[in-house]
């Protein structure tokens, strides 16, 4: 029987009123950040690599390290950041019908916290006073302004967690015996990621500052490189984490099917919550001051990510299949005509998660000791993320936006703005494939990354890597277009797309599947196995890293 | 069952040669994985013990309490630095180390734990953050060699995982006493 609208607007109230509007004012506007640095961090890619392949020279007030630097913290860190925070509240607000009030305050002071603390580091890095590149690690050692900006960037990021935590306490506790939606699933399990991931750099980054103000003369280089992969690799996991929810829960809503199981897609979220912290150890593979044994110890831990990993393969492959054979798809393959290549909110995340096997197998040979000492430090590692980030996670992030964006909005996805998304996304998967193909090529040829000029004076060895900068340029030309067409379409979007209505497309269960079971919500569990598994990978080499010090290293500025 | 045959593939995985030379090379994974996880692979051995001997059980454990005694006084004797240097040196002492630790210590872990009355648990708890405490204490301070096979900085890695391992169990108590652990139960749809 039909519901009355009073009990539908009592029970599911998002399903008549939409999204809260004070809600929507939340995410757009990290969403709008979002986008600004995408462009701007666009731009600074081409330049950078036109001045890679030789093809300008920069002026003598910007050199390529200042640009990269600012490329990097502004798509690494500003855009992946606020993106996922103003998607996943969304998620929060939608899941939960409304955020509450305060949670609501709580991202605001996040959003005005991150401000802050990106314009502090940004300033720093045009003043040339930061160009230590987005890993900001020391011996390389920057204005004490940048790290206090950095800083402010992670009160923000707490603010945020602190929200999402008091809105999920919250619905627990009105709601005994049941679990919580999917999509605020996610978003608790990304929020935790956050928390503890910032732990790690928090403290490097309070050990930096007095040392760049010269209070403290040295500083512990190896302490300082693993706290920061503590959280770089934790940060790579956690765009991972975003981008899977959006593959579990919308993409099959959208090519017209259901989301695989819940318990799976719950015990997937809790394993990466679980197992990822330690991965940071493959970005040290080559480092001193860890002992081989650990580092084999290590293998295991960063490749059991795998594990969750392949369970996503073999789940969104099911669901793929199911649909299409649902639609009248026959034979081995002929499921995979029905899905709906048209329609960008399927093409984006698809093509993303298509990357990710390439991705994904690019990343076992960087866990890998003996074929990591071969692409260490080469254009292969820069080939590598540009896959993985620039598109298994952009590309998803991309494709959520033309739904996510006008629903907010209270717009439409108009059939011609549909078109444009097709378009970008084709260029984009062209220009990357280009950029990150050769990349990976070259880097094989021992091409290395973070290197301004690598002609070195006519060598025949580094004459053969030109052709393939050639192409890193001709494919961050391709891009850059993506970054333009991406940006127009997100604010057309956001304020001239005609009025309307868009479904939040989440994905129902199969009618006949099983509850998610209760002790998936157990939080205070996963965290305590989150902080064990931590301290069986840190305790040993760090206690070793301090105790068997060098004398540390004072502040260098190389530029 | 399956668990069973899981605890047993855990533990001839831990007896290969090889993989016992790498684990007790290092101190700490010695102490804090290498026992742990002997002690898992008999916890998970348990229900075969459990099916296979319901009357014993039973008999000698009706309330849990001799159960997690014997647990924790074999597990609180590997601990001491000297039953860990004498597994290495001696081989007899590494056999009993693979035949006490999964079968006096996991097996009854097994058995005991649901038994235990919610005091019983808590005592437990205490007494292992207590021992994990101290133990942090002595491995960090002690300024000479408690263990002939391991260096001093494996020593103080030692305890500095002790603490951890305190920590992480003091973290998983408060939240059992700060969440109403009821909220986890299943609840029937109608």
């Amino acid at each position: 029987m039909e519901q009355s609208l009073k009990e539908t607007i009592r029970q599911d109230p998002k399903k008549i009123l939409g999204v809260n509007p004070l809600d929507a004012k939340v995410s757009l506007s990290y969403l709008t950040v979002a986008f600004v640095s995408l462009l701007i961090g666009g731009i600074l890619g081409l330049v950078q690599g036109l001045e890679r392949a030789g093809l300008i020279d920069l002026p003598s007030w910007l050199n390529y390290y200042q640009v990269l630097t600012a490329h990097g913290l502004l798509l690494l860190l500003v855009f992946t950041a606020t993106f996922s925070i103003g998607y996943l509240y969304a998620n929060l607000s939608h899941a939960l019908g409304g955020l509450l009030p305060k949670v609501r305050k709580f991202a605001w002071v996040g959003f005005v916290l991150m401000i802050i603390g990106v314009a502090m580091a940004v300033t720093m890095i045009v003043l040339n006073e930061a160009s230590v590149l987005y890993t900001f690690y020391p011996p390389l050692a920057a204005h004490p302004i940048f790290y206090i900006g950095l800083v402010f960037v992670v009160l923000g990021i707490w603010a945020c967690c602190a929200g999402v935590f008091i809105n999920y306490r919250h619905w627990r506790k009105n709601h005994p015996g049941q679990v919580t939606p999917l999509l605020a699933y996610f978003t608790m399990a990304v929020f935790v990621l956050w928390f503890f991931a910032t732990i790690g750099v928090t403290i490097e980054v309070f050990t930096l500052i007095p040392w760049s103000m010269g209070l403290v003369e040295t500083t512990n280089v190896m302490v300082g490189r693993t706290l920061f992969w503590w959280f770089g690799h934790t940060l790579v996991n956690i765009w991972y984490l975003v981008a899977i929810s959006a593959w579990y829960v919308f993409v099959p809503k959208i090519i017209g099917g259901r989301h695989f199981s819940d318990k799976l897609i719950r015990l997937v979220v809790i394993l990466v919550v679980v197992l990822n912290i330690p991965g940071g150890f493959h970005h040290q593979i080559i480092d001193p001051a860890i002992s081989q044994s650990i580092k084999f110890l290590h293998v295991f831990m960063s490749l059991s990510i795998a594990v969750p990993s392949l369970m996503t393969a073999f789940a969104m492959f099911a669901v793929f299949e199911r649909t299409g054979r649902k639609l009248g798809g026959k034979g081995l393959l002929g499921w995979l005509k029905k899905l709906p290549w048209g329609d960008v909110r399927f093409l984006a995340p698809m093509i993303a998660m298509i990357s990710f096997i390439f991705g994904g197998a690019g990343g076992i040979v960087n866990t890998s000791n003996q074929l990591n000492q071969v692409i260490h430090n080469t254009m292969w590692v820069v080939g590598h993320f540009h896959i993985t980030v620039g598109v298994s996670v952009v590309l998803t992030f991309f494709g959520i936006c033309y739904w996510l964006i006008p629903y907010l909005a209270k717009r439409k996805l108009t059939p011609k703005m549909n078109k444009l998304g097709i378009i970008q996304t084709v260029i984009w998967t062209v220009g990357m494939i280009i950029m990150s193909g050769s990349m990976h090529i070259v880097g094989l040829l021992g091409d290395p990354r973070r290197t301004s000029d690598t002609t070195y004076g006519g060598h025949e060895a580094a004459a053969g890597w030109i052709p393939f900068e050639m192409l890193f340029a001709v494919g961050a030309t391709l891009l850059l277009i993506g970054v333009i067409i991406q940006v127009y379409a997100v604010f057309n979007m956001m304020f001239f797309a005609p009025k309307g209505l868009t479904e939040y497309p989440v994905a129902e269960p199969e009618d006949d599947a099983t509850p998610a079971p209760m002790w998936t919500e157990r939080w205070g569990l996963w965290i305590v196995l989150l902080l064990a598994v931590v301290a069986m990978a840190y305790v040993v080499p760090i206690v070793d890293m301090i105790l068997n010090a060098p004398p540390g290293s004072p502040p260098i500025r190389t530029w | 069952m399956k668990l069973a045959k899981y605890g047993l593939v855990l533990y001839l995985f831990l007896a290969l040669p090889p993989v016992a030379n790498l684990l007790e090379s290092i101190m700490i994974v010695h102490m804090h994985m290498q026992m742990p996880l002997l002690i898992a692979s008999g916890f998970l051995m348990g229900r075969f013990f459990q099916l296979k001997f319901p009357r014993f059980f039973e008999k000698w454990n009706s309330n849990g309490v001799p159960g997690i005694i014997l647990f924790i006084i074999v597990w609180s004797y590997w601990m001491i630095p000297r039953a860990m240097d004498e597994a290495i040196t001696i081989q007899a002492v590494e056999i009993f180390k693979f035949i006490s630790l999964p079968l006096l210590a996991g097996v009854p872990l097994r058995d005991s734990w649901k038994k235990l009355a919610s005091v019983g648990k808590d005592i437990t708890f205490v007494y292992f953050i207590l021992m994990f405490l101290i133990m942090g204490w002595i491995y960090i301070g002690s300024e000479s060699q408690v263990c002939n096979n391991y260096l001093l900085v494996e020593q103080k890695t030692v305890g500095f995982g002790s603490l951890a391992i305190a920590a992480c169990i003091i973290i998983y108590l408060l939240q059992l006493i700060f969440i109403d652990q009821s909220e986890f139960d299943e609840v029937q749809k109608d």
